[in-house]
């Protein structure tokens, strides 16, 4: 199988024509890799996973997932092989129990029941949820759904997986157990954050965001460590690091 | 406000009872979907003179009360929302139909009393029987019935959404009553000033909620399709518990 | 307003379960899902908006009483006469299951009196002649009031109506008209304030939600819909009301037509009545199981007798008795 890559060249986006969201954004991204996208609120970190997605389309530039260009045309074959974690996962979980939520998109792509209850079964083993399957979505706790919601986008076997802010709302112990899952996945992560210490734990590489643009892709540590580029452009130093700076 | 607190309660207790291991949780609900419904049609369809008759009908209540070990309390408090329309269109009756029926212990009873007291019965009868349905029967399992009944696939996810949803907005709603009441201690409801933006702010969350939820359908490949789980059949027992009923429906509704 | 099971005759339920599946499924022919995939989850999800703006209180000014909301007016400016229709469907049904709020017979009259009118009539009747030309604060204010007030006196009249026609009350047709408008008059009014407040806001915040106009998608395939069309659906409505009803009043002489002798004061419509009855004498028999069943009851009036009850108690006291025998005895077994 090829080697799975996105690119992205160029790409200016705006919601309304004299707000500028992103502006001249280019990078690549490799097979196996895991990016941190960071910057602060409403750069546009966001706005960028969703139009690798095709969730938002009249960009300007280029978007290829996989070599194949994200219009309109090629949205089902690109979605097959992408899968995006909402930051709110009360909107990923639509279904009332888990074992009919993650069956949705086995189901759609045509598979039969029993393919679907492989592929399923083999998701929760993935998050480690299995004692989950059903269970109804509204009883579950804000760590467990969205362990869930990681596990409804896995039934598709993607080769790239984008998240929208994971960590939030978590408490420490999910949020240790969602760091440990993610660095599990053998898949190319791109990870939406201002949870800095997460991304220190699970990316080998950083994207950081200012008003639109891309200011530095390099290195993680290189990245999150720099306490003057951080605070240039809204964030802070990773809690790990700011106690080692003041003992 | 309690009125949002107290349904959410509601969902919340059924959701506990429905997924019980018992034996009338696990007869097909299509057959329970329609046993309830012939129960209910028995009932109203007898005459409203007819006490005799529709008392006798309670054997359905109780026996399926033991069958599915469901609180009878819990079913009364149900009867709180719709018994009190149907005790004031009945209480009217002894006034204005006043024909000598019988007579027990010196005291006439009127057919107007009689008639009150079957519509009662009626009333208590059917809201019972529906909820005996819902304490076995999971929303879902009702929905998956409907579709074998050739309800249109739209109907059927509408419900289901709806469903879904209900208790998201709710708590919505009520977070958002609970901050408004904290901020104007002495009022009963929403001041006049407050509805359009209050309920508005609502409507447009749940508009964005809506937009979130088909973004995250689109993503996962649903185009206008929806499927649903068909592992489960109907078995020799199921028939059994729908012929056993009907027939018992017959013998209390004709032959007796 | 919600119906119980108990305060219908079989044959209105059915009749009325009729109507409402027949609006249902235009309603899901003309939604189209297929070109606009999105509308499910919007139904979904407004519906369950609607459920939960319903258990809110909303104070009316002046008074100490409260108001609440319905929706059916509130949804057919939002989502277009269909969708809001079928959103509405999704709601009665889970009041229904949820919390015994109208019955499951009940509920093709509850679909009919609270979404049918608010919808339909409320849309092609009020709303979007109003809008039509664009929208402004007078004319949203003014066609949410009237949508609603109309709405609700249609839907009170139709339960008076279908309680009359199911022959359970005694109370005169009159004095129960009397009783049923005026209280909707000032339900359907502050349920047009209430409407009119959340429309107004919406207009101000996102005026491209609002249906109606002509530049909204929605009346694209609209044009299409002709006045005749609305007009035969609903002489076809009218005929299969008519015709049932006057089936069951021909049989139950103190229902339809003494109502309608009531109402007009002549008694000219009796031989119209007794003409229909002729044609309608073939279905009846077709249709005998039900009539049957149902009015059976009419002969034996005075059947029944004061030991005919106490029988029937006897019967209900050794159920119970047995019942709970078996309850104890398989409780037992379990703790041993």
């Amino acid at each position: 199988m090829n080697a799975v890559h996105i690119s992205v060249e160029n790409v200016n986006y705006s919601y309304e024509k004299t707000h500028p969201i992103l502006k001249n954004i280019t990078f690549t991204a490799k097979e196996h890799d895991c990016i941190g996208l960071i910057g602060a609120n409403g750069v546009g970190k966001s706005t960028l996973l969703r139009l690798m997605v095709g969730l938002n389309l009249g960009y300007e530039g280029n978007i290829c997932v996989g070599g194949i260009p994200v219009v309109k045309k090629n949205l089902s074959a690109i979605r097959k092989n992408i899968g995006y974690v909402f930051q709110d996962a009360d909107s990923q979980l639509f279904m009332s129990n888990v074992y009919e939520d993650l069956a949705f998109a086995p189901r759609n792509y045509g598979l039969s029941e029993s393919e679907v209850e492989e592929r399923v079964q083999k998701a929760l083993e993935m998050v480690h949820i299995e004692h989950l399957k059903d269970k109804q979505v509204y009883k579950m706790s804000g760590g467990e759904k969205k362990l869930v919601s990681i596990a409804t986008i896995l039934t598709m076997m993607p080769d790239v997986i984008l998240m929208d802010e994971p960590s939030v709302a978590l408490d420490p112990k999910n949020r240790r157990n969602l760091i440990h899952i993610l660095n599990g996945f053998r898949q190319m992560k791109i990870i939406a954050s201002h949870d800095l210490d997460m991304i220190l734990d699970t990316c080998s590489r950083v994207i950081l965001m200012s008003d639109g643009k891309i200011i530095r892709d390099g290195d993680v540590k290189e990245i999150l460590f720099d306490k003057e580029l951080l605070e240039a452009h809204g964030l802070e130093l990773p809690f790990c690091m700011q106690g080692a700076v003041s003992v | 406000m309690n009125k949002l607190d107290s349904s959410l309660c509601d969902i919340h207790y059924m959701d506990v009872i429905v997924e019980r291991n018992r034996w009338l949780n696990h007869i097909y609900p299509l057959i329970k979907l329609v046993v309830t419904i012939c129960f209910i049609t028995t009932t109203i369809s007898f005459s409203k003179y007819d006490l005799a008759g529709i008392l006798r009908m309670g054997v359905y209540p109780i026996i399926v009360f033991v069958l599915g070990e469901v609180s009878f309390q819990d079913a009364l408090r149900k009867l709180r929302v719709i018994l009190p329309v149907v005790c004031l269109i009945g209480i009217f009756n002894p006034f204005f139909d006043r024909q000598p029926m019988l007579e027990i212990a010196g005291v006439t009873v009127t057919t107007g009393m009689v008639s009150m007291f079957t519509l009662m019965v009626k009333g208590i009868y059917s809201v019972l029987a529906s909820y005996l349905l819902i304490a076995t029967t999971p929303i879902e399992k009702i929905c998956h019935a409907l579709r074998l009944l050739r309800v249109p696939v739209v109907i059927v996810t509408q419900i289901l959404l709806t469903y879904r949803y209900i208790r998201l907005l709710m708590n919505e709603a009520r977070h958002t009553i609970q901050a408004y009441s904290l901020r104007a201690p002495n009022q009963k409801g929403l001041h006049f000033k407050v509805w359009g933006s209050l309920v508005g702010q609502l409507l447009l969350k749940s508009i964005d909620r809506a937009d979130g939820v088909y973004e995250s359908m689109l993503l996962r490949g649903y185009n206008g399709e929806f499927y649903y789980d068909t592992r489960i059949s109907c078995r020799a027992k199921d028939y059994a518990y729908l012929a056993t009923w009907c027939t018992v429906f017959y013998c209390l509704r004709v032959i007796i | 307003m919600h119906m119980a099971d108990a305060l219908v005759a079989p044959v209105v339920a059915g009749t009325m379960y009729v109507c409402s599946t027949l609006a249902a499924t235009y309603s899901v022919k003309k939604v189209g899902v297929e070109n606009e995939p999105k509308k499910i989850p919007v139904m979904g999800v407004m519906g369950a908006f609607v459920f939960s703006a319903q258990m809110i209180n909303f104070t009316i000014p002046g008074t100490g009483a409260s108001g609440h909301l319905c929706g059916g007016m509130l949804l057919t400016a939002l989502l277009g006469p269909y969708a809001a229709f079928l959103s509405m469907i999704g709601v009665l049904v889970i009041q229904c299951l949820l919390f015994a709020d109208g019955g499951l017979l009940a509920l093709g009259c509850n679909i009919w009196n609270m979404a049918f009118y608010g919808c339909f009539v409320g849309y092609f009747l009020i709303w979007h002649p109003i809008v039509k030309h664009g929208f402004s604060r007078a004319k949203i204010i003014g066609a949410s009031m009237l949508g609603s007030i109309v709405a609700l006196q249609l839907g009170a009249f139709s339960v008076t109506l279908e309680t009359m026609f199911s022959g359970i009350t005694e109370l005169p047709f009159s004095l129960f008209v009397g009783t049923m408008q005026p209280i909707h008059l000032v339900i359907g009014f502050v349920e047009g304030l209430i409407t009119a407040m959340v429309l107004l806001f919406v207009y101000e915040s996102r005026p491209q939600m609002l249906q109606g106009t002509e530049k909204t998608n929605l009346n694209q395939s609209e044009g299409k819909f002709s006045l005749r069309k609305v007009i035969t659906f609903f002489v076809i409505i009218a005929l299969l009301i008519g015709g049932i009803f006057s089936l069951f009043a021909s049989t139950q002489p103190d229902g339809l037509e003494w109502s309608i002798e009531r109402i007009t004061g002549s008694t000219e419509i009796e031989t119209v009545n007794s003409h229909v009855h002729i044609v309608l004498e073939n279905i009846q028999k077709a249709t005998a199981v039900l009539t049957d069943y149902s009015f059976k009851g009419t002969e034996s009036v005075f059947g029944t007798s004061f030991s005919g009850i106490i029988g029937s108690m006897a019967v209900l006291g050794i159920c119970l008795v047995v019942c709970f025998a078996f309850r104890y005895l398989r409780r037992k077994k379990k703790t041993i």
